[in-house]
Parts: C-alpha cells; sequence; structure tokens
C-alpha cells in the first residue's frame, strides 16, 4: 500500500506537469458544463415555440367555416382528421385531439341555437393530453369570442363575463415533461469521465512503453499490483476531476440560466447533485480501469489512442441506443454499463423516486469490473510480449 | 555472486504454420564473482540480453538455474530485485521530471531512507559529473545523459549486483570514461558487476574475466590474457565466436 502511494505521488506529480492534462480540466471547466447548458436553453427555447405552433385536426371543417376562421387566426394549423381517427388514437398512432363538426352546425349558430361541437383524444399519452388541452383551450377562445360579439350586437359590454378570471396553477411534479431532454445531462457527465481518464491512462500505460521505462520500473522489487494500483488512483482521480468539474458547471449555469421551462423540464438541485456523484464515482474509476488496461495494449501514445477511442465510442454509443431502438427502460439495462447509469440519472433528473437497487447495482457492477480490469492490467504488465515488445 | 547454469530460452516467432521456435539462448553458463568486472561478449544476437533479462527476473528461463547472491531467480524474484542494479538497453526516463526526481521515485520505491539516497545521489553525481543536471526535467538529455540518471537510479539501493546490458552504448569518450570510472570505483567496493558488449576496446578496457557467448552458447570464459593466448584478443573472438559453429 505504501508503494501503491509512492507510485501514486509520482504519477501524480507527472500528470500535473503534463500540458494535456492541463487541457481537458480547461476545457471541461470553462466549455463542457455552460456551453452544454447553453445549449440546453436554446433547446428548450426551441421547444417552448415548437409547442406554441399548434396544429389542429378537424373533421366536417367544411360545416364550420367561421371556426376554421378563428383557428387561422389563432395561429393553428388546421388539418383534416383521417377517416378512422378513432381507431388511431386508441393504438396510440395519433396523438392529436379531433374537432369532430356536425353537419347542422353552422345553420344552429346562426339560428342562435346551441350548437354542439366534440372534441375526441385519447389522454393516455402524454402527447395527446397537450394536444387536447391545446385544442379545449382555442375552443374556448372562440365561444368567448361569439359570445362577446353576440353581447356587443345586444348593447351589453362583454366585461360581464370575465368577471372571475382563472389563473391556471399545475402542481404536477416539475419534469415530468419532455424527458427525452434529460439524455444530455447525465451523458455528457459519463463523457467527462471518459475525457478526464484518457490522456493519463495512456501516459501512464502505454507512455511507460514508448518511453522505454516500462522495463527499468518493473526491476524494482515491488508487486506488480501496487504499481498497477498507483496508476489506477492518478487515473480515476482525473476521471473523477473531471467529472465533478463538469456536474459543478451544470450547477452553476442552471443558477444563471432561469428559464421557467428548463426548471420545469428537469431537477438538478443538491440532492441530485449528490445522487450524480454516488452513481458518477464507480463508473469514472471503471472507465480508468478500462482505458488503461485497453492502453496497455499499445506500444506507443498513437497506438493507445487508436485501442482507447474504441472504448470511448461504445461508451458514447450505449446510452444513445435506446433513443434509436426506442428502448423503454427496463431492469436489464441496469447491467449494461454506461447505459445503467444513464437510465438511473435520467430518472432522477425527471424527479422520479430511484430505489436503492437502482442506485446501487450499477456502482457495484462498475466496482466489480474495476477490480477485474486492474488484475488483468497486473498480469499483462508482467507479460514479457508487453515488457519487451517495443 | 552471479551463477548461470545451462541457461535455455527459446520464443515463439510467427503466427500459423509459419510460426516457429527460436533458441535465443541455448545454454548459457558462466560465474561472476564479488570484486570484478565479467563481460559477457558476443556478436548481435548471441542471446546476452536474454541473459540478462533471465537474470534482472524480467523473463523466465525454460531451462537451467540463474542464481543471483545464491538465490535463485526463478523462486525469489523480489529478493533478487531487491539485491540488484540493473543499466538495460531501456533506459527510459520521465522527462516531464528532473533527473533528481528520477532517481528519488526509485529511491522510494525501494524504501531508501531520505538522507540515505540523497547522500548517494550527490557522491554519484560528483563521480558521473552530473550535478549540473540534477534539477534539469530529464526531456531532451542527451544519451550521455540519460545514461547516467538512468545509473544513478539503478544504483541508488546501493546493490551488491549490477547489470549492465551495453553500457556504452551511443556513448561519446568522456560520458564512457565517466562510466568507466564509476565501475572502477564500484568493483573496488567488492560489488559484483555484469556487462554485456559486442566492442572489443571496452572489454579489453574493463574487464577481469570474459565470457564469450555465441548462438546462445557460451563458447569460451577466463581473463582477457587467457583468451588472448598470446595473439589479439579480437583473432581470438572472431575465431570463438564465428568459426566452428555448427
Amino acid at each position: 500500500m505504501k508503494i501503491a502511494l509512492v507510485v501514486y505521488l509520482k504519477e501524480l506529480a507527472d500528470a500535473l506537469r503534463d500540458r494535456r492534462t492541463w487541457m481537458v480540466v480547461l476545457i471541461t471547466s470553462i466549455v463542457a458544463g455552460p456551453l452544454s447548458l447553453l445549449l440546453l436553453a436554446g433547446f428548450v427555447a426551441d421547444i417552448e415555440a415548437s409547442a406554441a405552433k399548434r396544429e389542429v385536426l378537424v373533421q366536417g371543417g367544411q360545416h364550420a367555416p367561421q371556426l376554421a376562421n378563428f383557428l387561422a387566426r389563432a395561429g393553428a394549423r388546421v388539418s383534416e382528421a383521417p377517416a378512422d381517427f378513432r381507431e388511431r388514437q386508441r393504438d396510440g398512432r395519433l396523438p392529436q385531439a379531433v374537432i369532430v363538426v356536425p353537419e347542422d352546425f353552422e345553420q344552429r349558430l346562426a339560428r342562435g341555437e346551441e350548437a354542439r361541437l366534440q372534441l375526441v383524444f385519447d389522454d393516455s399519452g402524454t402527447k395527446a393530453q397537450a394536444s387536447s388541452r391545446a385544442a379545449a383551450g382555442m375552443l374556448r377562445a372562440w365561444q368567448r369570442e361569439l359570445a362577446s360579439q353576440s353581447l356587443m350586437a345586444r348593447g351589453v359590454s362583454p366585461q360581464l363575463l370575465t368577471r372571475v378570471s382563472v389563473e391556471e396553477v399545475n402542481l404536477a411534479p416539475a419534469g415530468a415533461r419532455g424527458a427525452q431532454l434529460l439524455f444530455l445531462v447525465p451523458w455528457l457527465a459519463m463523457l467527462g469521465a471518459v475525457v478526464g481518464a484518457i490522456s493519463v491512462a495512456i501516459d501512464v500505460t502505454a507512455g511507460e512503453r514508448e518511453r522505454g521505462s516500462l522495463e527499468p520500473l518493473l526491476m524494482n522489487p515491488v508487486p506488480t499490483w501496487s504499481l498497477v494500483l498507483g496508476k489506477w488512483g492518478v487515473v480515476a482521480s482525473s476521471a473523477v476531476a473531471v467529472v465533478l468539474l463538469t456536474l459543478a458547471g451544470f450547477a452553476t449555469a442552471m443558477q444563471f440560466v432561469r428559464s421557467e421551462t428548463l426548471a420545469a423540464l428537469m431537477q438538478f438541485g443538491p440532492r441530485e447533485l449528490g445522487i450524480f456523484v454516488v452513481v458518477l464515482l464507480p463508473f469514472a474509476g471503471f472507465m480508468a480501469a478500462l482505458l488503461m488496461l485497453a492502453a496497455s495494449y499499445g506500444r506507443s501514445y498513437k497506438e493507445a489512442q487508436t485501442y482507447a477511442s474504441y472504448i470511448t465510442m461504445v461508451v458514447n454509443f450505449l446510452p444513445i441506443l435506446p433513443l434509436f431502438l426506442s428502448l423503454r427502460d427496463a431492469p436489464w439495462q441496469l447491467a449494461v454499463p454506461a447505459l445503467g447509469q444513464q437510465m438511473v440519472l435520467a430518472r432522477v433528473l425527471r424527479g422520479e423516486t430511484v430505489g436503492w437497487f437502482e442506485l446501487l447495482a450499477p456502482g457495484a457492477l462498475a466496482i466489480a469490473g474495476t477490480a477485474l480490469c486492474l488484475i488483468l492490467l497486473a498480469r499483462l504488465l508482467r507479460a514479457e510480449r508487453i515488457v519487451f515488445a517495443r | 555472486m552471479i551463477e548461470v547454469e545451462h541457461l535455455a530460452k527459446s520464443f515463439v516467432s510467427g503466427r500459423g504454420r509459419k510460426q516457429q521456435r527460436i533458441a535465443a539462448v541455448a545454454d548459457v553458463s558462466f560465474t561472476a564473482p564479488d570484486g570484478q568486472i565479467t563481460a559477457l561478449l558476443g556478436p548481435n544476437g548471441a542471446g546476452k540480453t536474454t541473459t540478462l533479462r533471465i537474470l534482472a527476473t524480467l523473463m523466465q528461463a525454460d531451462g537451467g538455474v540463474a542464481r543471483v547472491g545464491g538465490l535463485a531467480v526463478r523462486e525469489a524474484p523480489l529478493a533478487v530485485r531487491a539485491s540488484l542494479g540493473v543499466l538495460s538497453d531501456a533506459r527510459g526516463l520521465y522527462g516531464r521530471l528532473t533527473a533528481r526526481e528520477n532517481v528519488a521515485y526509485y529511491a522510494r520505491l525501494r524504501g531508501v531512507p531520505e538522507p540515505a539516497w540523497q547522500t548517494r545521489l550527490a557522491e554519484m553525481a560528483q563521480l558521473l559529473d552530473m550535478e549540473p543536471l540534477l534539477e534539469r526535467p530529464t526531456a531532451g538529455f542527451s544519451t550521455g545523459e540519460r545514461m547516467k540518471v538512468a545509473l544513478a537510479r539503478a544504483l541508488i539501493h546501493d546493490p551488491a549486483h549490477l547489470i549492465l546490458d551495453e553500457p556504452t552504448n551511443g556513448l561519446d569518450v568522456l560520458s564512457t570514461r565517466a562510466l568507466r570510472t564509476l565501475l572502477r570505483h564500484l568493483r573496488s567496493r567488492g560489488k559484483c558487476i555484469v556487462f554485456s558488449s559486442h566492442i572489443m576496446q571496452e572489454v579489453d578496457a574493463l574487464a577481469d574475466s570474459l565470457v564469450i557467448v555465441a548462438h546462445g552458447r557460451t563458447v569460451a570464459t577466463g581473463t582477457p590474457a587467457q583468451i588472448a593466448a598470446g595473439g589479439a584478443l579480437e583473432d581470438a573472438f572472431v575465431r570463438l565466436a564465428f568459426e566452428g559453429m555448427p
């Protein structure tokens, strides 16, 4: 253990004098956190804009020219609903609500009788709820317009209609909306682990081989595992440092970007920050060990970069996989590194309750993976083909 | 004392059908006593480096026995490493660390107390004429400067045995002289020194006894005078190393 500490201190001093280390730290701390949040804020603004773009489906629109006119004035895009819209809504293929206009609608309206409209929707999907609310809101607005027109025609002030004004206060848990956005924050934090580990991992393994310093190092009367442990300590420290910097960047940027939508979109307070750290620390340690193992096969820094980039690619790609394959969250995903972390952290951001098992399982697996990588690494560093192939 | 008896080591080369075993060391035997400088002399590819790597516990021999200070290399690698100082052909230094920090790292790994190694480093720096180098980062050091730092690093625990693989490779005259001075100084202190070389003059200038290795076998041992047998050492070497082999 004392030997491992000696190795750790030496590698730490070495890494801290490496410009590459500082480049990574600088870039992540200055750019990654705030910049990605800026992107996020831009994305949020986009969503807000597209939410305002209302699409309304109408069946029998030709029977209600007044309504069509109003909807167009309100900025909504009106289109004819498909004939089998009820069926489609039921099995989820059509998320929008549909306004059904009966044939005698315009006549009844002209006669001053009660004219009925139907708003058909299936609110078992979240998108349908938003769409039906928007359509209902527009219909209410038209009702008010019609009513105030008739009142004015009779010489009555339309203000009588709004004796009581209603302000909507939504008590639903913040963050239940726009969930796919929450992908970005855990993903970038995990990327931080890889970025923080990669250059140090290569330097302490393939770098030793390239310099020709591995052979003399192994001639010291110390067990290989203590060398591996000390080296891993530095790589893991670097990975953890970049993860923490990234998270700190997010947390700080959240303080600056005071967008209602963003706040509604994700929860990132001290509690969430704590969970992120607990979930991501073992992951950073695992990435450090895995990258060191891969880089050990490289005879030179360049060769090791190639091997390490395969791992980087897989780690970057795994969390995106469910988006492409439209996989639902499932327990087996906990067992996949990066994917498990992504799933748990996204749910934390969404404000869902996450159980102990889900919180700790990916971490336990990461620790087991770390141990395995380090054991393999200790063996590898003693292998003649690694020590002498230069 | 370093003893090597019938050492053998072969490597697998190529893949698949083209795979074949190449015997790097077939039968090497010699004894290097304390207080002497023993030279392994042989042409390129004779098996000198492989023999030294087995002694340094970095490779496992396929056959034969190697002992350092009475300890079998295979059985007690950690104890053997503790009593060995090795200057291999890989002399990699940590370029971002200063020469002193490079040496300090190995001293700490070997558990040498700080005052002891600082004193020893000061002595060696004087003998090797490397005092101005100590506080400079080693990136950009010349071959001679690198050798000096690597040598100081290999000797920082004051080992009883010293193994050097082609120590003068790429060195200029002054560095070679500094190295010789240090080796003679260590010999006078009773250290057991083994070095490999393929350069006649170097062997002639330093070695007390010679081991001539060719095609992975020991072909002659003795003092330089015995091996030269009244003629020139070079002629004797060429005859022993290149002729009369199967």
